[in-house]
């Protein structure tokens, strides 16, 4: 190959084929694999939200005798550890690609610190006010409607439908538990909430299979 | 196939433009993953580079990324003309009924 890649393909349907390759094989390479992206959002959820709802169940109730701390610890944990994961493996995908693409991805980035202290920010404010039901309630409402909305915002900017939708979803079940109250909200986002994240993961995979 | 574009016409050349044709318009890549890419040796991508280069179909930037120097690469908007005609003449090639604009652009 080294002596003879000068030369012409063989004919029209090799060249043709070589193009085809080429690219998906580059757009492949140059995305990191959706379920990277996605699942491991979906599993803080699900079992983030999930160790809540046992531990402050609706009514004031205990489900599962668990320990005060673990389930906000356990929630905190999973979620950075899924943002570590999303962040290695879009470095390792966009790393060597400057330009407008890499632009567009810091930026998101930064909406998201940059929305997160503010809307903490006023939570935490009004949160230790309130008693502790309404106080995680309102934390994690504002939290899930600010992912829904990024979401969203995230499907705007690359015209991707399935994020959108995702936002939609998630904007959705977070107004449908806020009026159920306080433990169901959490029950409603792990389960409604990560196995959106989930099947949102999945079809991106999928979508992503059938282009290379 | 004799008046397809001889810079764009050979293969290794043409993966080059066809990888950097999957890029988003108005983004670079940088010169050793763009040589992980279509697995070529550093001297065989840099011999093909020049090639496109004098053709005025990519565009290279040396830079600074922190410390480290880095040369970036792009296809030019006439590599990227170029490049769709090669492809609209490919396709008319393999099926001459279909002359004149296709319907059927790429999509990236």
């Amino acid at each position: 190959m080294e002596h003879d890649d000068d030369r012409p393909p063989a004919d029209a349907a090799t060249a043709l084929q070589l193009i085809r390759d080429q690219r998906a094989a580059t757009v492949s390479r140059l995305e990191p694999d959706a379920r990277l992206i996605y699942w491991p959002w979906g599993v803080a959820w699900l079992v983030g939200f999930g160790l809540f709802f046992l531990r402050y169940s609706p009514d004031g109730r205990v489900l599962v005798r668990l320990p005060d701390w673990l389930p906000l610890t356990a929630l905190f944990a999973l979620l950075v550890a899924a943002g570590a994961i999303q962040a290695v493996a879009g470095a390792r995908a966009y790393g060597q690609v400057t330009g407008d693409s890499a632009r567009r991805g810091r930026w998101y980035g930064w909406a998201w610190a940059l929305g997160s202290v503010s809307v903490y920010a006023a939570v935490g404010r009004v949160s230790e006010h309130l008693p502790h039901d309404l106080a995680a309630l309102l934390w994690s409402a504002a939290a899930v409607g600010l992912t829904g909305a990024l979401h969203l915002a995230g499907g705007a900017i690359w015209l991707d439908r399935d994020l959108f939708r995702l936002g939609v979803w998630i904007s959705v079940i977070n107004v449908l538990g806020v009026i159920a109250g306080p433990g169901w909200h959490a029950l409603v986002i792990s389960v409604a909430g990560g196995a959106g994240i989930l099947i949102a993961g999945t079809i991106a995979r999928l979508r992503q299979r059938r282009r290379s | 196939m004799t008046d397809l574009d001889p810079v764009i016409h050979a293969q290794a050349r043409l993966r080059v433009v066809a990888a950097l044709s999957a890029l988003g318009d108005g983004d670079r890549i940088t010169f050793p993953r763009l040589q992980e890419l279509l697995a070529m040796t550093a001297g065989n991508l840099s011999v093909h580079l020049r090639k496109l280069e004098d053709a005025g179909y990519v565009e290279i930037s040396k830079t600074h990324r922190g410390r480290t120097p880095a040369t970036l690469i792009r296809l030019s908007r006439r590599g990227r003309l170029a490049f769709e005609e090669y492809t609209e003449a490919i396709r008319t090639l393999l099926d001459p009924s279909q002359l004149g604009p296709t319907p059927s652009k790429e999509q990236s």
